[in-house]
């Protein structure tokens, strides 16, 4: 397998609260699957997926909390180096909806100020108990200049145009930095994953 | 969704710090269901960062701690049944003393700082410069320390009001952030102080010495990651195997500290410890430069030469580089930048064994032995908490215990009740021994570690990039006192704002933290003022805030010196004096094979990227070990080019 088989590279990260449904995107989205009851993904950082947007490929890291959002002790370096935050509430849980403000200072906290953020409404396939309306949802995320979608994980609605959307954007914004920008100063996240770099030894 | 905690674990860890977090994690990962507890509102404890204002409440939660008297146990006692016995935890932390906070930077508050030429002239600037101790501190060290002294008495006089005087400064410069305050920039030009301060670098665009304001750090202050713990990764050390063999090392970036100084009569100068170092350095002579590379060339070796030194064993290595014709610059430089030993106590083989590992370590990574983690040292114990999560740990912060319950009939620790008044039944307890209460301590002799955080405007050392990161050692000026290590991080390490330096000192105790560090903070720094400037202050950087505390240092601390604790309560202790992060991972790997011998002690988890899911939603496979030397290669492959589009996307 090479390894430069890809253009880009994008680490995503979803946070909202526990069980608005942010796993079963991911699964949906990666492998084409919907669990029902799942409980918590044992042993699985991360999701990788691979697209094709005009003719480059996208690999998209999406991560997951891991299940720290339970007891909201999310640890601040999983904010770190995102390229994008999906922030995730159930569109049948008013409480999920409500709770926005508080992941949005987060966000401000522990994010970079690049990231993208996008609003996701999730379940629309419960339209029936429905608690948070499309307007409001739209409202919020105009004023806090988020992306806004309705998704159904598990009728696979959106899902794939919500990721894809997001690649498009992500790669259009990296576009735009580095015509504007020429190399300079020393950038965030410039740090060197140790397992890269390579040895040299005195003598 | 249910928000109570599951009551049922095989391991409870209490406190959120290096070892606990390693541990959390080597449990979890070999299939131990693991409750991850800590009383705070952050991650890490005494090894955590913080932003500005987090450094601020942190202050003052230490403060407010010290109002809360130990409540009764009345709480628990009727939970606990017959054939039971509770040992409380304690309520409030201890580790923290002898606080005390300078403000240097200009507080002008009324918001008129503008871009302009001429703020010397203006009158309310240079009166507001003075020093300034806004917290009040002499009060409040005093306060601290009557609180040491006598532990259980509640202070008579309650200071609400000096306590929250800092938050409230920053409130209020926070809110004027949000009055057209935007538009300042951080570069103010200020002529008349560039014709006076020397110039390093030949360059045609003359630097610009910054004034940077308290609001401006307050404004800035989420771009500050402070530690309370001042360590470096030694690039062959064990943490960073630990990283590497567990992949945690994912979760996390590093950059290379770039320079070693040493302070010898008043200056700092670079230490050159690398080759290259060696041949470019052009403070060396030519016949210095080569006593170096023989020396050091010898070092790495020197096993092999036991003629070499076989005569010095009992002599102390200060004396024994004086007989290698090495000069006394070069001698300083071996002793207390390679070495890092202090003159009195190191004997030869000593010394030459820690100039050999610092050799080792040279040029793995980097120019010089260490590493430093991008966003602080805060951000290891979560990344190995993350890896607990991952695999299936629950974590909870915000969340206090009350006591364990000890059976009496076996002896053993068989749950805990949290403040909740519920009980959570595990098989094995580990407890950071800030959580211990008086009680089961006093036996206990603890240490203390002096620590200064300070911001300043720019380096100790000039040179043509302002991104370094440089560990510098000075020596004791009294022998037998205690060497200062001093470690300055640059802006670029995500944990200070543009245009400032964050400087850490480091000592272990012998007075308080601001007497231990105040005479070096003096030879390095200036405060920062605009009056009475003269040229050779002004070669300084100027000191805009500083913070002086005293953290316990309970590595020492043996597990037999504890009173009642049941075997199945592991204790892990707080930070250590020392540079490197060794005596942490050396002491989460020792109880994780107490507890669990015939596991192995984080081994690598399968790569996501090779994880499948059959349409059954299984368990991922087992991997062998082939697949996962791949996963290593790929994921570092991902992480570099993680990197560089994340180049393209910031700035």
């Amino acid at each position: 397998m090479s390894m430069e088989d890809y253009d880009f590279l994008f680490k995503i990260v979803l946070i909202g609260n526990a069980g608005v449904g942010k796993t079963c995107l991911v699964r949906r989205f990666t492998q084409g699957l919907f669990p029902p009851g799942q409980g918590a993904t044992i042993g699985v950082d991360f999701m990788i997926k691979t697209v094709e947007i005009n003719g480059e490929k996208v690999k998209l890291q999406i991560w997951d909390t891991a299940g720290q959002e339970r007891f909201r002790s999310i640890t601040q370096s999983y904010y770190r180096s995102a390229n994008a935050l999906i922030l995730t509430y159930d569109i049948t849980c008013e409480e999920s909806f409500r709770c926005l403000p508080e992941w949005l200072r987060e966000i401000e906290q522990y994010a970079s100020n690049k990231v993208i953020t996008v609003l996701v409404g999730n379940k629309i396939d419960l339209a029936e108990r429905r608690e948070v309306s499309q307007q409001r949802a739209e409202e919020f995320s105009e004023a806090q200049d988020m992306y806004y979608l309705e998704t159904s994980a598990k009728e696979s609605d959106n899902v794939e145009k919500l990721f894809l959307d997001l690649a498009c954007r992500l790669i259009s914004e990296a576009r735009q930095n580095t015509l504007v920008n020429n190399v300079s100063s020393p950038l965030p996240g410039e740090g060197k994953s140790i397992s890269y770099l390579t040895c040299c030894n005195f003598n | 969704m249910d928000n109570r905690l599951p009551t049922e674990f095989d391991v409870v860890v209490i406190g959120t710090g290096l070892p606990e977090s390693i541990l959390a994690a080597a449990c979890s990962r070999s299939g131990q269901r693991v409750l991850h507890l800590d009383s705070r509102s952050y991650y890490g404890g005494n090894w955590a960062s913080f932003s500005f204002s987090g450094l601020l409440s942190w202050l003052k939660e230490y403060q407010q701690n010290s109002d809360i008297g130990e409540e009764s146990t009345a709480a628990w006692q009727d939970m606990i049944h017959e054939t039971e016995e509770g040992i409380t935890l304690r309520k409030k932390d201890e580790t923290i003393q002898h606080t005390e906070v300078f403000c240097y930077a200009s507080q002008d508050m009324d918001g008129n700082i503008e871009e302009t030429d001429d703020l010397q002239k203006n009158p309310s600037w240079v009166a507001s410069s003075t020093l300034i101790k806004p917290l009040d501190s002499a009060c409040l060290s005093e306060e601290m320390h009557s609180l040491y002294v006598s532990s259980n008495e509640v202070p008579a006089k309650g200071t609400p009001e000096n306590n929250g005087e800092v938050t409230d400064i920053a409130e209020t410069l926070v809110k004027e952030e949000y009055c057209g305050y935007k538009t300042y920039k951080h570069r103010v030009s200020d002529g008349a102080k560039d014709e006076i301060k020397p110039i390093l670098e030949d360059n045609s665009d003359p630097p610009k010495r910054n004034r940077i304001t308290y609001s401006q750090i307050v404004e800035e202050g989420r771009r500050f990651n402070i530690d309370l713990v001042s360590k470096l990764l030694y690039s062959q050390g064990l943490l960073i195997d630990l990283l590497i063999k567990s992949n945690v090392s994912r979760y996390a970036e590093f950059k290379n500290v770039t320079r070693i100084l040493a302070f010898r009569e008043g200056k700092v100068e670079q230490v050159p410890c690398s080759r290259a170092d060696v041949f470019n350095s052009k403070e060396l002579t030519m016949v210095e430069k080569r006593m170096l590379m023989k020396f050091l060339t010898f070092c790495l070796d020197y096993e092999q030469h036991p003629d070499e030194y076989q005569a010095f064993t009992q002599c102390s290595f200060s004396e024994y580089l004086k007989t290698k014709k090495l000069t006394p610059s070069l001698q300083h430089f071996v002793l207390h930048s390679i070495a890092m030993m202090s003159e009195s106590s190191c004997t030869t083989i000593e010394g030459l064994k820690a100039t050999k590992n610092f050799l080792q370590c040279l040029g793995k990574f980097g120019n010089t032995p260490f590493l430093f983690p991008l966003y602080g040292q805060g951000e290891i114990p979560q990344c190995f908490c993350r890896m607990c999560a991952v695999f299936g740990g629950i974590y909870c912060l915000r969340h206090k215990v009350q006591c364990l319950v000890v059976d009496k009939e076996s002896g053993r620790c068989k749950a805990i009740i949290d403040h909740l008044g519920q009980r959570i039944n595990a098989k094995y307890f580990i407890v950071e021994d800030s959580y211990l209460s008086e009680e089961t301590c006093s036996n206990v002799q603890y240490e203390q570690i002096s620590r200064a955080v300070l911001i300043t405007d720019q380096s100790i050392l000039k040179t043509d990039s302002d991104q370094q990161i440089s560990i510098l050692i000075v020596p004791p000026v009294e022998p037998g006192a205690c060497a200062v290590r001093v470690t300055e991080l640059c802006s670029s390490t995500m944990t200070c704002m543009k245009d400032t330096c964050l400087v850490h000192l480091t000592c272990s105790s012998s007075k308080t933290a601001r007497e231990d560090l105040e005479s070096v903070v003096k030879k390095l720094f200036t405060p920062y003022a605009e009056t009475e400037i003269d040229k050779e202050e002004l070669a300084k950087p100027r000191l805009l805030w500083a913070l002086y505390f005293n953290m316990r240092d309970s590595s020492g601390v043996s597990r037999s010196s504890y009173n009642g604790l049941p075997s199945n309560v592991y204790v892990c202790t707080g930070p250590d004096c020392g540079l490197g992060n060794e005596h942490a991972v050396k002491q989460a790997e020792t109880l994780f094979k107490e507890i669990f011998p015939s596991e192995e002690f984080c081994p690598p988890p399968p790569n996501p990227e090779d994880v499948f899911f059959d349409g059954d939603d299984k368990q991922p496979e087992p991997l062998g070990a082939n697949t996962i030397i791949i996963a290593q290669l790929e994921s570092s492959e991902g992480s570099k080019n993680l990197e560089s589009s994340e180049k393209h996307l910031q700035n």
